[in-house]
């Protein structure tokens, strides 16, 4: 195995992370079975997998508890082992909800409660929080030498790795005692600003229709006696995205337009203080074949007329991925590893192929 | 058909939704028609592919309907626009929209933003109706978008009364109609893009949406027959290439067998074997969007 992948796979925990459709999922899941192929155990947590995926993992689509996956297909003398799983950030969230609450009244008040569901739901944060959540318990009950985190398609770079922080901001926000607290009962402390905002809210809630602002107080009323847990849990986690074991992989692709996402990407780990172990990109073309003998003269005329183009369209193509990669070798700071994922003939669908291009993988 | 006065694009990340949205603003452009290219990534990806080229003659970029005008729209801003039409008092407005507090109350709405660039969506397809142009909206990836479009269902959920309600419905009723609501729905042969844009369709198909367009981008031609490969056997390299080619066309029939097996016939458009990519290319892909979607209407 390549130096820089070695050192890549010899972390705790690899968070993968870059835009949307660049192959994220499958990337992890390759480098997970890479790395199970060279002795270690390793657990894979994957986000919303593509069946053909799940099907290559072998995963029951239902499940979202840790699944072995069979490795005999991919041979080796020294495999470890793997284990594959899908996160259903609302079952986290849920979880997370009824260890925290102090009775099971309370726990069943803040699942039914309509903000909750539609937090626990809608919010692409919460989803972020609870891959990071997960991963902590992953960490925790312990077993395997190294964890690969695939991450949810985040509209802002930053939003997975920001997600604890934000949640415990808005825990621990004005809301509780602006909407926690009914009108009758408020004290000094508020501004005057909280008490029009709290005012125009009602209004909002009257010309809506919505009616938020009951649901909003029962939601961080419920929440109350649970934020201590949740802080505790937050900082853990933050801890343990920052850990010297932990790298981030940007994932990508080389072409123009991922250039300036992935220098976001760099910046926004960077600015997190997240280390980064490697950009890889992924689907790089092969080399072009040697071409042989000029026997042209041979060749029917409109038969070379096609070669003739058929080789000045993939020389094209290849220029402009080299152009794509130089762009992102430039961007991508001079101690990071780049690593280069090859495309295969076929798109991987099974086991093989994703232990194929672990096998190709190439440093730059 | 007549095209709807809104064109919504979408597709998986990668099948380049917004290269397609500024060739089929320029195609609209470039038979007469007005157009108006939307951003509603607050990216202006696709806007800047329609700026002029550096060097380039600006006369020579201009199309019987003018150049598309470009609209760049924020999920955050209809937020605030929503507030201020809704509060009155722009002092209290302003101070509510700085509030942190109202910040989280808003973003645990479901879709609250989302809905209100819907909402924003349908006052462009009706001013466009009005005034005779045509919309392309460059929207996120199909995930998103998806909840983009499922969001006024939501909303009226939520909101059984009041002016939420009545907005949702009049989203519903946008959305609905083919000739003012329409999703181009881009993908190319690989496979994760296909089952994605048929999976997509169906969500489509299941909102009530009437008129989707799909977009098969990247197609490859087999340009060498069995026979013809067969003969290259003694030239490696070029075999090889000539075998590469093939493969990429194989996978341009399976993707194009799976999504008539659908029932969805695409549009296509070729891959650009180019090393960087010019207006011309833009032009090119236009000019096929532009075939396949305003022929039947040229003479109209």
């Amino acid at each position: 195995m390549k130096p820089a992948l070695e050192t890549l796979l010899s972390q705790r925990l690899l968070i993968c992370v870059g835009p949307g459709g660049v192959g994220k999922t499958t990337t992890s899941a390759m480098l997970a079975l890479t790395a199970a192929a060279a002795g270690r155990a390793v657990d894979v947590l994957t986000i919303d997998p593509a069946p053909r995926l799940l099907d290559a993992l072998g995963l029951d689509p239902g499940s979202n508890q840790p699944q072995a996956v069979a490795l005999g297909a991919i041979g080796g003398a020294k495999r470890g082992r793997m284990r594959a799983m899908r996160l259903d950030p609302k079952h986290t969230f849920d979880r997370l909800v009824g260890r925290y609450a102090p009775s099971a009244a309370a726990r069943d008040a803040i699942l039914d409660n309509r903000i909750y569901r539609n937090l626990s739901q809608a919010l692409a944060g919460v989803a972020d929080y609870m891959a990071v959540e997960r991963l902590l318990e992953l960490h925790e009950s312990g077993g395997a030498d190294l964890i690969v985190l695939d991450t949810p398609p985040a509209a802002e770079a930053m939003d997975f790795l920001d997600a604890p922080r934000r949640l415990l901001d808005f825990l621990n926000s004005r809301a509780v005692t602006l909407l926690g607290t009914p009108a009758g009962v408020l004290r000094g402390g508020l501004s005057i600003v909280d008490l029009a905002a709290r005012a125009v809210l009602s209004a909002f809630d009257r010309v809506t229709g919505l009616h938020l602002l009951r649901d909003v107080q029962g939601f961080v009323r419920g929440f109350d006696g649970m934020y201590p847990g949740f802080a505790e849990r937050a900082a853990r986690a933050q801890a343990l995205l920052h850990d010297p074991s932990c790298s981030a992989v940007i994932v990508t692709t080389a072409e123009r337009e991922r250039v300036a996402q992935v220098h976001s990407f760099v910046a926004g780990l960077e600015a997190a203080g997240i280390v980064l172990g490697a950009v890889l990109v992924n689907r790089v073309s092969g080399d072009l074949p040697r071409l042989g003998g000029p026997a042209t003269g041979r060749i029917a005329p409109a038969l070379g007329r096609k070669i003739g183009r058929n080789l000045a369209d993939f020389r094209a193509l290849k220029r402009r991925e080299a152009g794509a990669l130089d762009a992102i070798r430039a961007i991508v700071p001079a101690h990071v590893a780049l690593i280069f994922a090859p495309e295969l003939e076929r798109e991987p669908g099974n086991l093989r192929d994703l232990a194929e291009i672990g096998r190709r993988l190439a440093d730059g | 058909m007549a095209l709807p006065r809104l064109i919504f694009v979408t597709g998986k990340g990668g099948t380049g939704k917004s290269t397609l949205s500024a060739a089929l603003a320029a195609a609209l452009a470039g038979r007469g028609r007005r157009s108006l290219l939307a951003s509603l990534d607050g990216r202006r990806s696709a806007a800047r592919m329609l700026e002029p080229e550096e060097g380039g003659d600006p006369r020579k970029n201009t199309s019987p309907g003018g150049a598309p005008e470009i609209l760049t729209l924020s999920r955050r801003a209809e937020l605030e626009a929503f507030i201020e039409r809704i509060v009155p008092l722009r002092a209290i407005s302003n101070r509510m929209l700085k509030s942190r507090t109202f910040g989280y109350v808003t973003s645990a709405v479901p879709g609250l933003e989302a809905f209100l660039l819907m909402e924003r969506l349908r006052a462009v397809a009706g001013d466009a109706a009005l005034n005779d142009y045509y919309v392309v909206a460059d929207a996120p990836a199909s995930g998103n978008a998806l909840e983009m479009l499922a969001v006024a269902a939501g909303v009226k959920g939520l909101a059984p009364r009041g002016t939420l309600n009545r907005l949702a419905s009049g989203v519903e009723a946008l959305i609905t109609d083919p000739r003012r609501f329409g999703v181009a729905l881009a993908a190319t042969p690989a496979d994760l893009a296909v089952r994605e844009a048929l999976a997509t369709a169906g969500r489509l198909k299941e909102l009530g949406i009437a008129r989707v367009i799909v977009m098969l981008n990247c197609t490859v031609e087999a340009l060498f027959e069995t026979a013809e490969i067969e003969a290259l056997r003694k030239l490696n390299g070029h075999h090889e290439l000539a075998a590469r080619r093939r493969e990429l066309a194989r996978r341009t029939d399976a993707a194009r067998r799976k999504l008539r097996a659908a029932g969805l016939e695409a549009i296509e458009l070729p891959m650009l074997f180019r090393a960087e990519l010019h207006r011309r290319d833009l032009l090119s892909l236009a000019r096929r969007l532009g075939d396949a979607l305003l022929s039947d209407e040229a003479g109209a």
